[in-house]
């Protein structure tokens, strides 16, 4: 769950208000779009909701953590509730796939037998299980959001936040991560998925926060129109 | 943390060796110069230091007794003599030794002359030397106040002369061991910090996963370890051939050289264990802790 009160940013470095009195609430089994121009704080709403930043002021509540209240060395704790899906994929590039994707179960301290069972597992989810031993340059961009996919993935985390993820790959892979993702939010996982696609979003529908100059200019779910397909 | 973990963590620190090779490798080139660097430079200063050292105190006080004093008051003179604090030893050099010694060094016609001599013109003389040749002006005045003590003779003028050298030099040693040990810090402070600035995205996305900040150091740290006592090792096998050979010239000349007291120079040996344990134990930490803190850097995300 995340719940945004009052929750205001102001860049000190810069004096830009990036979020203006935002109040927002995402429950768990939720898929919600963040849509909405550049610079309209879609990106300060993600940096909040990971703890990159804090709010000038208000409250954010993240899977039970009060983030205002969270001291750093909780941060690690409260990221292991969250997968994160960028834009730009950020795999580490001198992993393979199955040591990128294991790699989140070590950091959590996963028994390696735990290890050995869930990464292989979760990498057939999402059709990779041929290019487990491929190192990240050797894939696609779709295949390489894929495994991006696969990490926020495997270790279940209650929420997974998509920043931008279809906006290095074609076109049409890009109705497959959505598609990915969907599959994933009916087992329960929360999304959150920040795009700027609006064929994508007009397609599948679903919860929609617009968010404009800090504030959120539009909430409300609309049908997609391939429920009309 | 689990064993597992700590394998693995071990494992990646080994492994960061081998993905990152050019970093690593300017890394420990810069760690190894800069090992080498001060390494020689402190060697030379122990080595200049315990030459000179070797000078001074080959530097003696000669005693020339009274002619005509009686065993006992040469046994007072020498007892008065090794009561200073300042001397060291106490030798007698007898006026038929020095006697002796004056014959062997005379041709044979030489010898004829003074066969007919009644009586042995030279005195009995004792040689001193001192603890610390700063005061030995100040013992040769001491001396000369003894009854029975005829005069003394002492390189005065030669031990002010060393005592400078001494004093420049460990200044000057001291000053460019300090700039040395300066200089490489800076250089490997700044060679860790690009290796790991290549890296922040790898941190970036580690810290973004829920790497607690250990789990991520641990790896740098043991691949800055290895690095580390990798340049130390090459450090300490260059140093030796280094150090033997400017070590055999010396012996192989010897007569040349001894007359600069580099008879006194510590063997290769003798400086080995402090050596190694002073190369491992700076490459190690430079290593480890310089690598550890350039992460510092990149995990405040």
């Amino acid at each position: 769950m995340v719940e945004f009160k009052d929750v205001s940013v102001t860049y000190s470095s810069s004096g830009v208000d990036a979020l203006n009195n935002v109040n927002l609430k995402i429950n768990d089994g939720d898929f919600a779009f963040v849509v909405g121009p550049s610079g309209a704080g879609k990106s300060t709403l993600i940096k909040l909701v990971l703890k990159e930043i804090d709010a000038t002021s208000g409250t954010v509540l993240v899977n039970g953590f009060n983030l205002k209240k969270l001291r750093r060395g909780k941060i690690p704790a409260l990221r292991r509730t969250i997968g994160v899906v960028f834009q730009d994929f950020r795999l580490i590039p001198t992993m393979t796939v199955y040591e990128n994707v294991a790699f989140v179960l070590r950091v959590i301290d996963a028994p390696a037998k735990y290890i050995r069972s869930r990464v292989p597992y979760v990498i057939s989810l999402v059709g990779l299980s041929k290019k487990a031993k491929c190192y990240p340059t050797e894939l696609s961009g779709g295949e390489q959001q894929r495994v991006a996919l696969a990490r926020a993935l495997v270790n279940d985390p209650k929420l997974i936040i998509a920043d931008e993820p279809t906006g290095n790959i074609d076109p049409e892979l890009s109705y497959e991560i959505v598609e990915l993702l969907k599959g994933i939010n009916e087992c329960g996982t929360t999304i959150l998925m920040v795009t700027h696609e609006h064929d994508l979003v007009r397609y599948f529908g679903g919860r929609i926060i617009n968010i404009n100059k800090g504030s959120i200019a539009f909430d409300e779910v609309i049908g997609g129109s391939n429920e009309s397909k | 943390m689990k064993a597992s973990s700590a394998k693995y963590l071990v494992g990646q620190g080994f492994k960061g060796i081998w993905k990152n090779k050019m970093m690593t490798f300017a890394s420990f080139c810069i760690l190894l110069v800069s090992l080498l660097m001060v390494g020689i430079s402190c060697l030379t200063a122990i080595s200049l230091t315990r030459v000179i050292g070797g000078i001074e105190d080959q530097s003696e006080i000669v005693v020339i007794v009274k002619d005509g004093a009686s065993d006992s008051d040469m046994a007072a003179l020498e007892e008065k003599l090794h009561s200073i604090p300042n001397v060291n030893t106490v030798s007698l050099y007898t006026k038929e030794e020095a006697w002796q010694n004056m014959l062997k060094g005379m041709t044979e016609e030489e010898k004829d002359f003074f066969q007919y001599a009644d009586d042995n013109p030279l005195p009995d003389t004792y040689k001193l030397t001192v603890k610390d040749i700063q005061i030995m002006n100040d013992t040769t005045t001491q001396i000369e106040t003894f009854d029975f003590v005829e005069s003394t003779q002492s390189p005065t003028a030669f031990a002010d002369i060393l005592i400078n050298i001494r004093r420049i030099f460990s200044i000057v040693a001291f000053a460019v061991v300090l700039a040395l040990v300066v200089v490489s810090l800076i250089i490997i402070s700044n060679t860790t910090r690009a290796s790991v600035f290549a890296r922040r995205k790898e941190i970036n996305i580690m810290k973004y996963v829920g790497a607690t900040n250990s789990f991520i150091r641990i790896p740098f740290f043991i691949e800055g370890m290895i690095v580390g006592v990798a340049a130390a090792g090459c450090a300490l096998l260059l140093t030796k051939f280094a150090y033997e050979g400017v070590y055999n010239i010396f012996n192989d000349t010897f007569g040349i050289w001894s007359i600069l007291g580099m008879q006194n120079l510590y063997s290769f040996d003798d400086l080995l264990l402090p050596v190694s344990v002073s190369y491992l134990v700076a490459g190690a930490l430079i290593g480890a802790v310089g690598t550890s803190i350039s992460t510092g850097k990149h995990l405040r995300v």
